[in-house]
Formats: structure tokens, C-alpha cells, sequence
């Protein structure tokens, strides 16, 4: 077998990812989407406050569940972190939980969400509707896209391309998760708490 | 079978690259990730559509030249249609493609951030670009009649929106990311910086003015209501203190264009810096979305203080010229008199702010001439500076030097265009305010529309002296090589002398190839 065996040739040196790409990229498309949310939010508040008393007079939202989803991004926040924190010390095995968590906890949210839309029973037709899903499903989107980008980055993870070296994949999820996080609260008071 | 052993006879003898069909040129071009290839096709695509957008605005204005439509009433839609045409098929793709293809030559790096998203942008783009102008022809577009052609308008605009933040987002994570060891933000190149501080104003402006297409799209609006959405929710976008964002990166292309024609070292250069930076902060203008926002000392303050960072980029400019010994080539006459369109932006802006000051309208003007005049103002400098930066970097764009008569000629057209068009609407916005009946409308509209169709032409030149530097290089004629020599990495001759550059050492100033000349000097000495 020795004689069919050989030995890799000189092999040029592997080009590493340039540090915090990924991060800086995030960042910058977060920012666009956290933007077109706020903006979405504050043409909410000013229809709102023009309609007055009428705004969403027919519909009944109650608070325990969109609290209830308040929680449970609440918790993602922090298994993501966890997530972070893991991986910048190698310790592979909490960084997989932390994402399976975090992941559970995001595909949780998205339960709650749609079964919040099923008793709002708020149509597209009425004069709140569609600034209401604009806002509302807008930012669900955001984060099935999260979940989308947790997928893969824990896939990668899965691979070994990230480690204390290379921790940006998962940084780079768990900031545009919590910039899901942070928008939620927003949303929580002015559209849910405020109606 | 571990994989160092060879593999067996029969399958050595079957080579599995050699059974996959090649990519044909087209799927090469459409899923290339090479900086400079999407580069080009951008910027060509901007230059022929931007040229469509021009002569669409100046056909819209032969249209408004009688009461009754010249051309048949057509400039309900071909009007703010075609405005926002130039902006999002003309200009910031335009600005983008240099960008694109000469931000990572600057900061020395073999290729772009994200190169796949940055294919992706430019096609997507080009995507929305053609559905855009199909509702145009439908009678859709902006403000147009057509239920379905309006919605098809309206989901286009935000296509073209996400595409373009998109490119931004990789050109400026490629400044963020990509730069050696030793260049920190302070020592980027002017360009680079003016496009890494221009990406997060343009981002998030994008961001906000899509947020108003996505509520019209999913409340299936129809064409007037779509109209209205537009009018409130993304006209700010077309205004100042946003059209100001237009223009950030013809700073640095000024800049840049001077540093190299002088070969003198701009100082301070946090100055010059500062000064980019203070433009781009005060472009930013989503928080002007509600009108009673446009109305107040902010606002003013804004609108006016847009002024001293053009002033200062100027004066600093000017001061390094004055030494002479400067070839007075298209891209330095270009990027210079873009600044002082800048300006025109600030006057027609200053003026709506003394109509808007005090309680109530002061003069009653017409403040939708002054905003037209304010973003075609700023549509006229962007042009100029895209023109300046096509003709400064071509050489290292196409491969040949651009004819600096085609472009001299170019950015006269765009200058004419984009200071009579402008000035021929900021004069009647104060002429016809109060009820008064202003210029004659035939005179008005005639002038706008000579303006407009100037800055076609002026954009036409542009694409003549790109594909004239194309031809040449495919000729195979050397540049003269007597020109100026570089001072910051794209001057490199090429990927290897940047890297033969950056081995040297760390970037130790804002222009490393200039160091190293100077330190080859001094050992020859």
C-alpha cells in the first residue's frame, strides 16, 4: 500500500475569511431592515393617532400573548448570547444547544405569532389591516429570516468553520437576532400595549 | 481508501471536470463575482438607462410646454417617473459601480465583499430597472393611470431599492473589512471613505422609503392610491436634505481626482475626511418623511449647514491647485464644477427654508418646483462626478485611458444641463408663488426640457468615452504613460505589485505607493 500512497505536494497556505466580514455586512443590512421596521412603526402611530377612537375598534388583541412572545425572544436573546460566548471559547458542544435552543425558541415565536393573527382576526380589507401586517408580519419575516440565517450558520458550525478564531458566523446571527429582539419590544408597546 | 492514496486506473482514466459542460460566456458574465467585471456591466447599464431617464424628463417637459400636452398629455407619468429614474437607474448605480469596481483596488484587495451578492445586486437591479420602465409604458410607473401597471411600478421601485442597498452594503463592508495591515479608516482613500460613509445614509434612506412601497403593495392600493402613498411616503427621498446622499461620493472622487493630478499630499487629511463625513450625516433625511418636519429650524439647519462641508472640500481643493502644474484634465473640471452644483442644492433648499420660516408661508412659493429644482441640482453634480470618476479611473476600469475630449465635451453638456434645468425651475418656484402667474409656462418647460436632454447627452458622452476606452484596450494601445503617477493602491500595475506594495510593510500613510516611491528615493540616493 506504501507504494500507492502520496505524500500531499507543496500546497499553497490556506486563505483564511477576512475577519468580521460577515459581521460587518450584517450589520449594515440590519440596519436598512431595523430602518424600514421603525419607519413602518412610526406611520402606524401616525395613522393611529389620526384615526383616534376607531383604530382597531372592532378587533379584540389581548395582551397575554403577544407578553407571552415578549418572553420567548426574551429567552432566544439569551441562549444566542450563550451561543456567542461558546464559541469564542471553543466549547462546541454548549454552542450547538444554545443555537437548538434558540432556534426552538424562534420557531416558537413564529407559533405564537400566527395563532395571535388567527384571534386579532384583523383582515387585510379593513382600514387597520394593512399597516398592521406591514408592521406586525413585516417583522415576522425578519425573523423566520433569522431563523433562516441560524440554520446555516449552525450548519457551518456544524462544519467546524467557526471556532474562538473564527467566531463571526455566529456573531453575525446573534446580532441580527437581536436587532429582531429589540424591534419586537418596540412593537409589543406601541402596537400591542398602546392599542 | 484514505484520500492520499491514488485513485485505481479506472477511475483516474475518467476525469470528472472533464465530463461537465463548460460555462458559456453568458452564464460566465451572469455569475461572476470579479469586482471589476460587475463593475463595468453596472456602470454601462447605468449609463444607458440613466440616458433613457434624461430624455424621458426632457420629453415630460416638451410635454408641459402647451396646456393641452404637446406630446399628447404624457407627463403625469413621465415626469416623476423619469426623476425617479435618474436617481435609481442613473445615478446611485452609477456611483455604485465605480464603487464597485475601484473600492477594492483601493483598499488592495483582490475582490469585493460578498461577490455573489454583489452579482445578485446588479442583476436583480437591472431586473427591476426593465419591469420599471414596462410600467412606465403602461401607463404605470409614478402617478400613472393603470391599476396593474402602477402596482408593477411600485413593487419595481422597491426592488430596484433592495438591490441597490444591497451593493452599497458589500462595497462598504469591503472598506470596513478588506484593507490591509496598517491602512485604518483614517488612512482609506478618499473615494473609499466617501463610499463608506455614504453606504449606511444610503442604506437606511433606502430602507425607509421601501418601508412606504411594501405598505402600498400589500394594501393592493390602486393607481391613485399608490400615487398618494408615493407622494407622502417616498417624496422626501427626491428632496433636500436627501438628495444631498446623491452626491457624497463625488467628494471623494474630487479628492481623489486632485491627490493624483497634484501628486501632492492632501493635509489634514481628517480634514478632508471630517468634511465627507459632515456632508453625509447632513444628507441623512428619512426623519423628514412627515411635512409639518420640513418646516422647522431643522430643517433649515440641515438644508444650509450642507453648504460648509462643499465649501470646505472646495477651498481645500483649490488650495492644493494653486500651485499649478496641474493638467486641466475632464475629470478635474468635472468633479470640481460638481461641487459647485452642490451648491445650487443648498440655494434652492435655502430658499424654501426662508419661504417655510416663521409661522405659515412667508412668500407662498412653489415649493414642488424648489424640490424639483433641488434634486435635479443634485442629479446634475452626481452625473458630473460619476463622469469625472469614469474618466479619472479609466485606465483602471477599462484598461485604457478615457478621450478627455469626449469627456470634456460630457461634462460640459452635464454642467449646462445641470445648472439650466434647475435654475430655469428655482426661478419660477419663486416666480409663479402667490398666485402670481410666473414665466411663460412654453419658456419654462422649453428650457427644462433643453436642460434634461443636455444631461442626456452629456450621460451619451459618458458611454462614448467608456466604450472608446474598451476599444482601445482591446486594440491593444499602451497608455501614454506620461501621465501622473499614483498615489494610493488602484495605481498599482497590477494585483501583484499591490501585494509586492503591502509586503514592504504596513500602510504607513494614506498613500502607500507614494511611500514607496519616496522610500525607493531615498535609497537611491
Amino acid at each position: 500500500m506504501a507504494d500507492t500512497t502520496t505524500a500531499p505536494t507543496k500546497l499553497p497556505p490556506p486563505v483564511l475569511p477576512r475577519r468580521r466580514e460577515l459581521l460587518f455586512g450584517t450589520g449594515f443590512a440590519t440596519a436598512g431592515l431595523v430602518m424600514a421596521i421603525v419607519t413602518l412603526i412610526a406611520h402606524y402611530l401616525a395613522t393611529r393617532s389620526a384615526a383616534g377612537a376607531s383604530w382597531l375598534a372592532e378587533n379584540d388583541i389581548p395582551l397575554t400573548q403577544p407578553n407571552m412572545q415578549l418572553v420567548t425572544l426574551a429567552m432566544s436573546a439569551v441562549t444566542m448570547q450563550w451561543a456567542v460566548y461558546a464559541i469564542a471559547r471553543d466549547d462546541r458542544y454548549h454552542t450547538y444547544m444554545a443555537l437548538g435552543i434558540t432556534l426552538l425558541l424562534g420557531v416558537a415565536f413564529v407559533n405564537q405569532t400566527t395563532f395571535l393573527f388567527e384571534m386579532a382576526g384583523i383582515t387585510i380589507d379593513q382600514p387597520e389591516g394593512p399597516l398592521f401586517y406591514a408592521v406586525t408580519a413585516g417583522h415576522l419575516a425578519m425573523v423566520v429570516a433569522g431563523l433562516v440565517f441560524l440554520v446555516l450558520m449552525a450548519f457551518r458550525a456544524l462544519g467546524g468553520q467557526f471556532s474562538s478564531r473564527q467566531p463571526d458566523g455566529i456573531a453575525a446571527a446573534a446580532l441580527y437576532w437581536y436587532a429582531c429582539v429589540g424591534l419586537y419590544a418596540i412593537i409589543w408597546y406601541a402596537v400591542y400595549v398602546q392599542k | 481508501m484514505a484520500l492520499t492514496e491514488t485513485r485505481p486506473e479506472t477511475e483516474a482514466g475518467g476525469d470528472v471536470h472533464a465530463e461537465q459542460p463548460a460555462p458559456s460566456q453568458i452564464e460566465r458574465l451572469i455569475g461572476t463575482g470579479d469586482h471589476l467585471t460587475n463593475g463595468r456591466l453596472l456602470l454601462g447599464f447605468a449609463l444607458v438607462l440613466g440616458t433613457l431617464s434624461a430624455v424621458g424628463l426632457g420629453l415630460a417637459a416638451l410635454d408641459r410646454t402647451t396646456d393641452d400636452g404637446l406630446l399628447g398629455g404624457i407627463s403625469d407619468v413621465l415626469w416623476p417617473s423619469s426623476l425617479v429614474g435618474l436617481v435609481l437607474m442613473g445615478v446611485m448605480p452609477l456611483l455604485l459601480a465605480l464603487g464597485i469596481a475601484v473600492v477594492p483596488l483601493q483598499v488592495g484587495s483582490p475582490s469585493i465583499a460578498f461577490p455573489r451578492a454583489a452579482g445578485l445586486a446588479l442583476w436583480t437591479w437591472l431586473i427591476g430597472a426593465l419591469l420599471f420602465m414596462t410600467s412606465v409604458a403602461l401607463d404605470g410607473g409614478v402617478g400613472g393611470a393603470d391599476d396593474e401597471a402602477a402596482r408593477l411600478g411600485n413593487l419595481s421601485i422597491g426592488v430596484m431599492m433592495a438591490a441597490l442597498a444591497l451593493a452599497a452594503v458589500c462595497v462598504a463592508t469591503t472598506v470596513a473589512s478588506h484593507r490591509p495591515l496598517g491602512m485604518g479608516l483614517a488612512r482609506v482613500p478618499f473615494f473609499s471613505w466617501s463610499m463608506l460613509v455614504a453606504a449606511p445614509v444610503w442604506i437606511l434612506s433606502l430602507g425607509a422609503a421601501a418601508a412606504h412601497l411594501f405598505v402600498g403593495h400589500i394594501a393592493d392600493a390602486d393607481a391613485a392610491g399608490l400615487a398618494a402613498n408615493f407622494d407622502e411616503g417616498v417624496s422626501w427621498f427626491l428632496r433636500a436634505p436627501s438628495v444631498h446622499l446623491l452626491a457624497i461620493p463625488v467628494l471623494g472622487i474630487a479628492a481623489d481626482v486632485v491627490v493624483h493630478l497634484t501628486g501632492r499630499r492632501l493635509r489634514p487629511y481628517g480634514a478632508f475626511q471630517g468634511a465627507i463625513a459632515a456632508y453625509a450625516v447632513l444628507s441623512f433625511g428619512a426623519w423628514t418623511q412627515v411635512p409639518a418636519a420640513r418646516q422647522t429650524v431643522l430643517w433649515a439647519a440641515f438644508v444650509l449647514l450642507a453648504a460648509l462641508p462643499v465649501l470646505a472640500t472646495l477651498g481645500g481643493l483649490v488650495d492644493a491647485l494653486r500651485r499649478g502644474g496641474v493638467s486641466a484634465l475632464a475629470s478635474l473640471g468635472a468633479s470640481l464644477v460638481a461641487l459647485l452644483l452642490l451648491l445650487g442644492v443648498v440655494a434652492a433648499a435655502g430658499v424654501q427654508a426662508l419661504d417655510t420660516a416663521g409661522s405659515g408661508q412667508l412668500w407662498d412659493l412653489r415649493t414642488d418646483l424648489l424640490g424639483d429644482a433641488q434634486l435635479l441640482f443634485a442629479v446634475g453634480a452626481a452625473l458630473l462626478g460619476g463622469l469625472a470618476g469614469l474618466a479619472h479611473w479609466s485606465e483602471r476600469l477599462f484598461g485604457a485611458p478615457a478621450a478627455d475630449g469626449v469627456a470634456k465635451g460630457g461634462a460640459a453638456a452635464l454642467l449646462l444641463g445641470g445648472a439650466l434645468a434647475p435654475t430655469v425651475l428655482l426661478v419660477e418656484g419663486i416666480a409663479a408663488g402667490d398666485g402670481r402667474d410666473g414665466l411663460p409656462e412654453g419658456l419654462v418647460h422649453g428650457l427644462v426640457a433643453a436642460g434634461a436632454l443636455l444631461l442626456a447627452l452629456g450621460v451619451l458622452a459618458g458611454i462614448a468615452a467608456m466604450l472608446g476606452a474598451a476599444r482601445q484596450a482591446y486594440d491593444g494601445v499602451e497608455p501614454a504613460g506620461d501621465g501622473p503617477r499614483g498615489m494610493t493602491l488602484e495605481w498599482s500595475s497590477s494585483g501583484a505589485a499591490i501585494a509586492g506594495a503591502l509586503h514592504e510593510g504596513p500602510v504607513r500613510s494614506p498613500y502607500p505607493l507614494a511611500d514607496l516611491r519616496d522610500g525607493a528615493d531615498e535609497e537611491t540616493k
